[in-house]
This record gives C-alpha cells, structure tokens and sequence, in this order.
C-alpha cells in the first residue's frame, strides 16, 4: 500500500508519497514502519515507544487521531498522513 | 503597583484642551489594562447610541501592566472605540514602537475625543502633548506619512501610529498603521480616526518603566527563550512564521476557497503556503521585546512586482486575498498586502469584500455597468488590484465597496446576503467553521463580530482532541480559549510566545508580579476574564445587540461543504443555537444574553 505524508515543521515534506509492505495496518503499524525503514524525519516526531513528541500532532485524512482511533486508526491504501507541529493564528 | 502609570492623556481635539485622567489602583486589580481597562471606560464614559463618527466617540489607545518592562511579547497596545463597521464593540490590537514609548512618556493610554476643526496630529513626550497641523500630511498614505514625521523629528525610534487616506475618507473598515506594517486592522478603527481630523500619534518618551523586580523578568525572559530553542513549535514558527498554518488549515479542510465556497485548495501549495513564503524570504525579524522572530520579510526577486518587499503576507491575507479569491500568485498577494497598508484598510475585510464581489459577478447579480467597467472576478489579480484601490479611495463602485461586505448584500440583494461572510458586520477571518463547529459558535458569539483573535478553536478541533463537526463541549471549550485570551489581551502581550514556547497562565502571573509586586493567580485571571466579557457583553447589550445577532450566514449554517476532511458539513441553526444556549449558561447569561442579577454580582459589576 501507499501512503501520502506530509511533514510540517522545521523539516517540510509535502505529499511525499511512501509504499509499504504492509495489509490494512493501525496507525501504530505504520508508524512503526516509517520509524523502522524509511527515511525521514520520524525521530524528530516521534519517540521510541512511537509516542509524539511534545508540539507535535498526526493527521490522518485531515483528522486529528485524538479524535478517531489514536493509533489503532485504520490506515488505507491512498490515505494521506500529516505530522505537524502545533500552529496558531496568522 | 510597578509597571502601570496609574493616568492617561486625554485630548479633547474640538476644545484643543488635554488633562491627565487617573485611573485608581482598583481598576488595574480589577480589570488587568489593555482589553479590560478598555470595556471599563469605554461603558463609563461613552453615552449610549453614540455615532461612532461623530466627535463624540471616544478613541482609546491602551498599554497593558507589562508594556514597556522588557516582558517578551509586551510591545503591543489596543485600540479601543465603538466601531463604525459593527456599531458596537471594537478592540482591535497592534504591535508597535508607540506602546512602550506611551509608557515611557509617563501614561498607561491615551483617550481621544471631540474632532478637530483641520487636520492634525498629536506630538507626545515627557513634557507635554502638542496639536499640530497636518495639512501637509493629509492625503498621504501611512508609509510616506510615517516617514516624514521620523524625518521631522529627526528620530527613527519614535512611535508612530498613523491612518492612510482610507481613515480620511472614512472608510468603515479602515485601519491605524504602526512601524509601517504593523495594524491595528479590525472594525474601522482608522475611520474613527479619521472622523477625529486625526492624521497621525508621535510619542517620544524618555523614562524607563519602573518594575518591582527587573532581575526576575529577565531570568524569565532567559528561562523561556531557552524553551523556545527547544521547541518544535516555536523553531517552527521562527522559521516559517504565520504562513505555515496555511498548510494546516488545507489538509484540515477549513481554509477558505472561493468566497468560503470549499474548504481546500491544492494550487495554494508550494505558491502562497509556507514553502511559497519562505522562497520570497529576505530576513526574520522580531517585535520589539519578543525573542520569537515570526515576522518574516519577504521580497519578490522576479517579473512585474519584482523589487516589492513587506513585512508579510500573514496566513489571514494569504488566506483571504489568496485561496479565498482563487489567486496563487504570491507576488499579487503581497502587492495586495502592501497597497492595503499604505492606504489604511484591514486585509481581512477588504479580501472578503473583493471575494464576494467575484461571486456576484459569478452569478450575475452585479454587471461591470456597475462598476466602472470593471469586471472583478475570481482569479483576476489585476481586478482585486484595482478593487482594493478604489475601496480605499472610496472610487466610484469603491465607495459602496467602503460600507463593507453587509451593505454591498443589502445594495446587491437577490439573497446574496446568503454568502456575505460576516457576522454583525466584520468580515470572516480565514478559517472555514463548517469544518470546525467550535469556530463558529466563536465567531458568532464574538462581541466584536466574525473574530480569528478573542479563540483559535482549530487549535483544539484541528490540532486537538475535540471532534471538530459535532457540539458537545464546544461552548465550555470556547469560553475556556475566549478566557484565556482574554487574559493575554488584557494584560496586552502577543499570544503567540503563549502558545509556541508555551508560556502558560502560571507563567504570566510569574512575570506580572516580577513587573508590578502584585500576586495574581491563573484563577484570580480568570475571574477577572470573566467580569470582562461579561461587561463587554453589557457594553452592547446596551448599544441594541440581541441574541439575533449572535449568528452566522446562511451558507455556514445550511450549505454543506462540498470538499476535503469536512465533506458534507455545515453547522445548522439547531446546532448553532443549542451551543448558544449553553455558552450563554456557562457565562452566566440568560437565555437572550443578557448577564444575571446573581452574574452580575459575582463580577461586582
């Protein structure tokens, strides 16, 4: 499956898009996948126990998942992942 | 009590007389300064039903208890008025040099009333207020304006806070310009100023403010600055500044697109986000007295505007004049912002006004017969260009467009009041509430109108835990946000080294009682918030609001989103009201909003 991420922080990536071998993984497998095989930014987000780092939230489609199903969140093929760093005002 | 002054200047401009007003020790326990010290002489010293631009309006420019002591984020002030725009509340705030040197000058504030019989402009120090004549500056915009007062006084330090031509011609959403790109932008302050012949406010002062303990407040200072460096959020912020939260609101689908049509853009990424901004970038710079560098100076290096250079554009003008008019073109956007500044109009308003004339010109409620020949619709920079032009000059169709997008509906009818995005008069900010229902029972419930600054509930809907299309918990987490801000607003520092660092309540009340020996708790602030509000909401209680204005537009309530995250949202009347009703209850409100004999009590009001 594919995911698209985006990273929003000091670090910026925009709609990178990551394939992994995974079959309807939780958000808790994918991130463990991201943080295990690929390249990125995912120490700065997240610690060891996959935990986020203070300032820093996950979106999944848009939703935070505070308020669906943390990280036993469903991810799908196609579904588009944000870590950003808290923001306000403008 | 340390840091406060304890008087303001007030200036009679008809009578040409100024006299020191005292402000007692009991009203800076009781209401902090800024905001709170605003709504207090504001209700108690401007009759009921005042013309907001008659010579009797009052104009208040307020400082907080911190201005002045070297409290990070403290070089702000608020102006306070009735506004021309929502003809109630009004407290619209700014950053700028003037705050501190109105404090060094020896006042907490300044009080403005009558009109001067020409134009002029105050000169403020140590020694005394002048009225001078500003025949020669009139008709400037506030750049050249701001310029030749620094030149005359030959001192680039002083503040200098200043309307354009919009404010003279009184423009309903005009605004008052410092250090250049620095408003205070919402609800026609500017035009109040204008009303006044009052050109322009010079304060050069040269006492230090006295503190209770300086040692502290720079330990403090020391203290937050190294968790700033270690925070994700405020080197964020420092690097990108207000753009990046463009990003956020379009993959959280509440970034307004088409006239608040859509909540997502994509074309907006990598243009006017904050990858686009950043390309432009010239160098960070800083507020006076805060070491959260978020303003960025940006400069185009290529094609027509090649050569402009701003401190800017903000997240509100690239949401507003960018994804909400359909332009991604980044220099058009600070062209835009630029020319806003120098005439003297808020962004966020003028945007608004331009996008909804794209959607009349869309539906054919409005022909360029109308308007000069001058076909403005979506996409078309060099229309919203133009629009911005003569709405500040108040040009032909500009003058309409000067009134605000609530009598350009009533002109243009045919139900287009239905996406006028406002509510009791000021313009939409630029966050899409069907996408986060908390926004708007916010704005619909903000005294001063449609407001991104009294709560930032993405901060919690998007950001945050609360499930952003349902009710529950929305009016208890509004009232939490409002309070809170109500607090940073009163004492007046800037809310975002509270939110970046983060700088708690707990924190502020650290830094109050090292600038003025006072002990102040988080929950004596929050009391204090409270009797704020609710005597703001007396304030226009008074001047004729009602429950029937706490609303929002038709398209919020009833159109469902079509895009992104929020696909099919929209708040609903039912819902709406259900949030009212429990906001109303939290603060101690009956039922039409109006405060308790048992609230008002409580608030020793």
């Amino acid at each position: 499956m594919t995911i698209i991420t985006n990273v929003f922080g000091t670090e910026f990536a925009l709609k990178r898009p990551i394939t992994l071998d995974l079959e309807s993984p939780t958000l808790r497998e994918v991130l463990a996948a991201l943080q295990r095989h690929h390249e990125g930014p995912w120490r700065r987000i997240l610690k060891e126990d996959l935990s986020l780092r203070e300032g820093c939230v996950v979106l999944v489609n848009g939703r935070n998942i505070a308020s669906l199903e943390k990280y036993e969140t469903q991810i799908h093929d196609g579904d588009e992942i944000t870590f950003t760093v808290l923001v306000a005002g403008g | 009590m340390k840091g406060i002054c304890g008087k303001l200047l007030e200036i009679d401009l008809t009578s040409g007389k100024t006299k020191t007003l005292p402000v007692k020790k009991e009203l800076y326990e009781k209401y902090l300064g800024g905001r709170g010290l605003g709504i207090r002489l504001l209700y108690d010293m401007l009759p009921p039903k005042t013309d907001p631009l008659s010579p009797e309006n009052l104009l208040f420019f307020l400082t907080g208890p911190l201005t002045g002591t070297y409290v990070t984020g403290s070089s702000k002030f608020v102006v306070v008025t009735k506004s021309p725009l929502t003809q109630g509340w009004c407290d619209s705030y700014s950053s700028g040099r003037i705050s501190v040197e109105v404090k060094k000058a020896g006042y907490d504030g300044l009080v403005i009333r009558g009109r001067s019989n020409h134009p002029c402009y105050l000169r403020i120090d140590n020694k005394g207020v002048e009225i001078r004549d500003a025949r020669l500056l009139w008709g400037k915009d506030s750049f050249e304006t701001e310029r030749m007062l620094k030149e005359m006084e030959k001192d680039s330090t002083v503040g200098v806070s200043s309307i354009g031509p919009a404010g003279e011609k009184l423009v309903k959403f005009a605004c008052i310009n410092s250090d250049l790109y620095r408003q205070a932008g919402r609800g026609g302050v500017g035009a109040v100023m204008g009303s006044k012949n009052l050109k322009a406010i010079v304060v050069k002062g040269d006492k230090s403010v006295e503190t209770f303990d300086r040692k502290a407040i720079v330990d403090l200072n020391r203290q937050n600055y190294q968790l700033a460096l270690k925070s994700p959020v405020a080197q964020a912020r420092m690097k990108y500044g207000t753009p990046l939260t463009l990003n956020v609101t379009h993959v959280g689908g509440i970034l307004p697109t088409m006239n608040f049509r859509f909540g997502t853009w994509e074309k907006a990424l990598e243009k006017i986000d904050s990858i686009g901004v950043y390309k432009s970038l010239k160098r960070h710079k800083a507020c006076l007295s805060c070491f959260i560098h978020c303003s960025l100076v940006t400069e185009v290096s290529e094609g027509k505007y090649k050569g402009i250079s701003l401190e800017g554009p903000e997240y509100e003008t690239l949401g507003i004049f960018g994804s909400n008019q359909l332009i991604d073109c980044l220099p058009v956007i600070m062209q835009a912002n630029i020319l806003c500044d120098k005439l003297g109009i808020d962004t966020i308003s003028a945007g608004n006004i331009i996008a909804f004339v794209m959607e009349c010109f869309e539906k054919e409620l409005i022909s360029s017969k109308q308007t000069e020949g001058l076909e403005i619709r979506f996409g078309d920079a060099d229309a919203s260009l133009a629009a911005v032009e003569r709405m500040a000059m108040r040009q032909g169709f500009g003058d309409l467009l000067a009134e605000g997008v609530k009598a350009v509906a009533n002109y243009v009818g045919n139900d287009s009041e239905r996406f006028a995005m406002h509510v009791k008069g000021l313009e939409f900010p630029a966050y899409e509430p069907r996408g986060a229902f908390g926004s708007g029972l916010s704005y619909a419930v903000s005294p001063r109108g449609a407001c991104h600054r009294r709560a930032w509930p993405p901060a919690k809907e998007i950001l945050g835990g609360y499930p952003p299309y349902t009710i529950e918990g929305k009016a208890a987490m509004i009232k939490e946000l409002y309070d809170e801000n109500c607090v940073l607003h009163s004492l007046l520092v800037c809310d975002m080294p509270a939110k970046f660092v983060p700088m708690s309540l707990d924190v502020y009340s650290q830094y109050l009682h090292a600038a003025s020996g006072e002990s102040v708790s988080k929950e004596d602030f929050l009391k204090i918030a409270e009797r704020i509000e609710t005597l703001i909401r007396m304030f226009n209680n008074r001047e004729g609001f009602t429950r029937k204005d706490d609303t929002l537009p038709y398209r919020t309530l009833n159109e469902p989103l079509p895009d992104g995250p929020a696909k099919g949202q929209f708040i609903g009347e039912e819902n709406l009201n259900k949030m009212i009703d429990e906001y109303y209850a939290l603060r101690g409100w009956d039922a039409s909003g109006i405060p308790t004999e048992e609230t008002l009590k409580r608030h020793q009001l």
